[in-house]
């Protein structure tokens, strides 16, 4: 950490001015290594499968085909955009879930005191702990004696239940920073917890609220595993599930379907992500509060 | 009267996690912990042996070694790198300037890729021996080797894979340095402190507790890393071992090798080192870390 | 308290909104009399077309057995499939691989099929051999989906240019290492070796050893070679590395059991070794014609290849319609309206009649995998004695371990050693 510390204040915060063209030109240096892997699936997805491997694949297809979209929209039996649309109402719930839940559970042990807080706040960080491979097989029995096997309850339900401990975690240490004399003031004119909790503490965490969001969004989206082992039906896919059935390494895979179809799948999220980072921007900065 | 008041407040504010923790959460890691001390194919019932599979660990299993090797230099690396570089750039992208949010969507791009199976292929035309890499090195007239599968560089390929998706710290060091009021740095700069003197006397005290966070979650789930590993090599660890993460040999051995018992000691074995770490992190907060309470 | 309240109510609003959907509900085995199947297979989106036409196919003859089919790539499949036997809650109709066969079967998640030959099992032409192969035990526990063999493929066109002459059935191990040589002297590619690092592949291993009369296990499971017949192994690929016949340690490294990532696929040999099955899917990544032929035989020694299944279809012990999923099985791999629909795409059939019923309607690539298969079948020896537990670690060690000496870490005789110290090691704890 000690270099960035170091590099900082010539890069960032000095001299706005004379260094404003030379940043631009550094940023979008980096920009372009940040999207060559974006371009290099697009035009994998726009040439034919044995030009793919070859080795002097460059980003530039020798013959451009877009077969390969409709091919893989409609190659399995259920098209994509049924798991698009599961992708989302999984996506949707679970982060409405998550920041909801994540949020209540921050605010008591960032602001309230209670017995046992230490203890609970220590086991709730070890929960992050446990590789999840092991835990696995126990709690598809446990889901499965649930009758939850086979529906999207175990990709939603248990985000209402905060049992993700990185976004408490990640909200414990926001609320932390928001200046104590602000909720002091408002007990002395005998506000309740919970006023304080949806009247202060939420609205002065729009940023921290939107990164939850933008998280859990996108990670939910991108969840693998979770729907492999839970979910068999294929009208229930989602978007993960439905791109890995391009691939079997054992056989014969449509990598430029898989390329085409994980093109598409990137499109949602990055909306969202777009849409999110103005909330992010509108932080407390801007809403004039004085500490 | 006031404290029964107060704690319960604490608890149904806490209540969902409780819930969530006592029904969802607790059973299934205990009964990893009780699998630890069996021998568990998957496909029998698990056959209790006692510590069996503990000392094991630490007597007879190479792999064991190499696996916690492997996974302590990925940590040693990419943490810091990554959240140096997340750092960075949020601090370049806090502050207004044209562009910006085009910006900031552009590098969390790498970070939305994820763990595709694309990132495996794109990666091996990177850091092949004729891949892109490669070919920019032999511009100065360098030949490099096969980045990708050779053995002594293959765990680098992964440590630049883990700091190239800088996404997620950047998100929420930006969301940090959002909280941080403007009027500071204002009033700051009319009593005539320097930039870097802002920065060390406003910007890391006000950013410590996100930075803090960062330092913790980046270091579990370097340990826990998995998926990077498993992609790129094709769930193989190699080229001899050399990428064999804790997590991916745990899950030969719970998966590929029918010994899930052994994987459960290994996972609660990880569950330790990394409490002694995150316990170590806790305890240096007093020194560095600044909260507002 | 108010808060609680608030939270209440709207976790139950989503809820409530989650269950409107229509899609959210699980399906439940609704069926009294009529039999439920949960199939579940690994493969690509092509298998899956196949497989679903056909299961729709012996929906219609068969309108009181419900199927629900479930597949996967092959990485994900055995995580997933190992949940679900472990959660209680097995497929009844399971996709095995020959390999997994053993270890599902010796631990009793996959019951034995004999009491369904001759009733629902009709595969009295698939002859001995391929039944033996479905075999543990001497219990059958699958129907052979497709027989498969090792091939060796290469490009015709780059040996053309190279000036050297193409392996063919009766080239043998030494001869392979000459035309190798052959090839790299007149090739000007720099990119292009001969032939792909094949000392890491165990079937190519396992072909070599039978090729000597030895093996890679004993009938009691032990293993059936030495040090020094592993150090040879080594030794043979050593030389053919130093005079630049097969690719460099690193090249192969690349590998990962996958068409993808093999050198034929990556431009950077003109030679790979692969499963019969796998030839469509190389041919598919790569612009060049590729030609399949046999592995090297030995010069008076005994035939080294066997055929094995590609995959067999099994029923898990705990299903309750076991009777329904042998029909299934029987309507996929022994009836030509389901066989045929299938095709090649899980192998070879082992049925001849099933055979000749399909060929008219194949492409030319897989043609030459049928082709390839009927010509080697004259040649395989017989059936090796069962891989032991913990056979498929001694696999990934055979990698790691041919990967050290590739990379010079040991000498090839230290890797025969290391390599038999290991597996004898690994039996011994299984």
């Amino acid at each position: 950490m000690t270099d960035a510390v170091h590099e900082m204040p010539g890069h960032g915060s000095s001299h706005p001015r004379l260094s404003g063209t030379v940043r631009h030109v550094i940023l979008i240096a980096i920009c372009f290594v940040m999207i060559y892997p974006i371009l290099w699936m697009l035009s994998g997805s726009l040439r034919p499968a044995s030009e793919l491997f070859g080795g002097d694949a460059g980003l530039i297809p020798s013959q451009v085909t877009v077969e390969a979209y409709p091919k893989g929209w409609f190659g399995l039996q259920i098209n994509f955009g049924q798991f698009f649309l599961n992708s989302l109402v999984i996506a949707v719930l679970a982060t409405i879930g998550n920041v909801l839940a994540a949020s209540l559970v921050a605010y008591a042990f960032a602001r309230l005191q209670f017995w046992g807080r230490g203890f609970w706040f220590a086991l709730m960080l070890g929960t992050l702990m446990l590789p999840y491979h092991v835990t696995l097989i126990p709690q598809y029995v446990l889901f499965r004696s649930l009758d939850w096997v086979n529906t999207w309850w175990p990709l939603i339900l248990p985000k209402y239940f905060a049992v993700d401990a990185f976004f408490i975690f990640l909200m414990v240490q926001f609320f932390r920073g928001i200046p104590k004399e602000l909720d002091e003031a408002a007990r002395m004119d005998g506000c309740s917890a919970w006023r304080i909790y949806w009247k202060i503490i939420l609205p002065l965490s729009m940023p921290v609220l939107a990164t939850a969001a933008i998280f859990s969004f996108i990670w939910t989206w991108e969840d693998f595993f979770g729907p492999l082992i839970y979910i068999s039906e294929m009208r229930n896919y989602t978007v993960q599930l439905g791109l890995r059935s391009f691939i079997d390494s054992s056989g014969t895979s449509s990598w430029n379907e898989l390329f085409a179809m994980s093109v598409l799948s990137l499109v949602p999220i990055f909306l969202i992500f777009l849409f999110f980072q103005r909330l992010l921007i509108e932080g407390i900065a801007t809403t004039g509060m004085k500490r | 009267m006031g404290a029964i008041r107060r704690n319960g407040a604490g608890y149904l504010f806490l209540s969902p996690w409780l819930i969530g923790f006592f029904c969802l959460t607790l059973g299934p890691a205990l009964a990893s912990l009780y699998l630890s001390f069996t021998r568990f194919d998957l496909l029998n019932a698990p056959e209790f042996i006692g510590a069996q599979n503990y000392v094991r660990m630490v007597t007879a299993d190479p792999k064991f070694m190499a696996s916690m090797k492997v996974t302590l230099i990925y940590v040693a690396l990419s943490v810091p790198l990554k959240l140096a570089f997340a750092l960075a750039v949020a601090m370049v992208l806090n502050r207004g300037m044209r562009g910006l949010p085009i910006y900031r969507a552009v590098f969390y791009l790498p970070s939305l890729l994820g763990t595709s199976v694309a990132i495996a292929v794109l990666w091996r035309q990177l850091f092949a021996a004729d891949g892109m890499v490669n070919g920019i090195l032999a511009q100065f007239g360098i030949i490099g080797p096969s980045w990708i599968s050779n053995p002594n560089y293959s765990i680098y390929t992964l440590v630049v894979l883990s700091v190239w998706q800088f996404g997620s710290p950047m998100i929420i060091f930006l969301a940090g340095l959002r909280q941080i009021p403007t009027d500071m740095y204002e009033a700051a700069s009319l009593d005539g402190a320097s930039p870097s003197r802002q920065f060390w006397r406003i910007t890391l005290p006000l950013l410590s507790p996100v930075i803090f966070f960062n330092l913790v979650i980046q270091v579990i789930e370097a340990f826990k890393a998995f998926t990077p590993a498993f992609v790129i090599s094709g769930g193989s660890g190699g080229p001899i071992n050399s990428t064999l993460f804790y997590t991916l040999y745990l899950y030969q051995e719970g998966f590929s090798y029918f010994r899930m018992g052994y994987a459960s000691a290994l996972a609660w074995v990880l569950v330790a080192i990394i409490a002694v770490f995150t316990a170590i992190s806790f305890l240096t907060t007093k020194y560095w870390v600044h909260y507002d309470d | 308290m108010t808060m609680s309240h608030f939270g209440r109510r709207r976790f139950i609003g989503a809820g409530l909104a989650a269950m409107t959907l229509p899609l959210l509900s699980g399906t439940r085995a609704t069926a009294q009399e009529a039999a439920n199947i949960r199939m579940i297979w690994w493969g690509g989106d092509e298998r899956a077309r196949r497989t679903n036409a056909a299961i729709e196919l012996f929906k219609q003859a068969n309108p009181q057995t419900a199927i629900q089919a479930e597949f996967m790539g092959w990485d994900d499949y055995w995580a997933r499939l190992a949940t679900q036997v472990a959660g209680g809650n097995a497929p009844d109709f399971i996709q095995m691989d020959y390999r997994y066969m053993f270890e599902y079967a010796r631990r009793g998640a996959i019951r034995p099929l004999d009491e369904y030959l001759g009733k629902q099992l009709k595969l009295e032409d698939f002859g001995k051999v391929n039944l033996d192969s479905c075999s543990v035990d001497g219990k059958l526990y699958g129907g052979n989906v497709g027989v498969n063999a090792f091939a060796l493929v290469f490009d015709a066109k780059a040996w053309g240019e190279a000036g050297a002459e193409v392996p063919d059935l009766k080239t043998t191990w030494d001869g392979f290492a000459e035309k190798c040589a052959a090839f790299g002297k007149g090739n000007k590619n720099k990119r292009l070796s001969a032939t792909a690092d094949g000392s890491g592949q165990e079937t190519l291993f396992e072909i070599w050893l039978r090729t000597q009369g030895k093996a890679l296990y004993n009938p009691d499971g032990t293993l059936a070679y030495d040090a020094a017949d592993a150090g040879r192994w080594f030794a043979y690929w050593a030389e053919m590395r130093k005079v630049g016949s097969c690719v460099a340690a690193d090249v192969q490294a690349l590998y990962k059991q996958s068409p993808e990532t093999s050198p034929i696929v990556n431009g950077r040999s003109a030679t790979d070794f692969v499963h019969s099955n796998q030839f469509e899917g190389c041919q598919k990544l790569v612009p060049a014609e590729l030609t399949a032929t046999g592995t090297p035989v030995q010069d008076g020694g005994k035939p080294g290849q066997y055929l094995k299944p590609s995959q067999l279809f099994a029923i898990s012990s705990s299903s309750k319609s076991p009777e329904a999923a042998a029909k299934l099985i029987n309507f996929l791999i022994a009836e030509p309206e389901g066989a045929k629909i299938l095709g090649l795409d899980r192998g070879v059939p082992a049925s001849p009649a099933i055979r000749d019923a399909i060929m008219a309607d194949l492409n030319p690539n897989a043609r030459k995998v049928v082709e390839l298969v009927s010509a080697i079948t004259p040649l395989v020896g017989p059936l090796p004695p069962a891989p032991p537990r913990g056979a498929g670690e001694i696999n990934d060690v055979l990698i790691r371990i041919s990967q050290e000496a590739s990379f010079e870490a040991v000498t090839p005789e230290q890797a025969g050693a290391n390599l038999v110290d290991e597996a004898t090691a690994i039996l011994k704890r299984a």
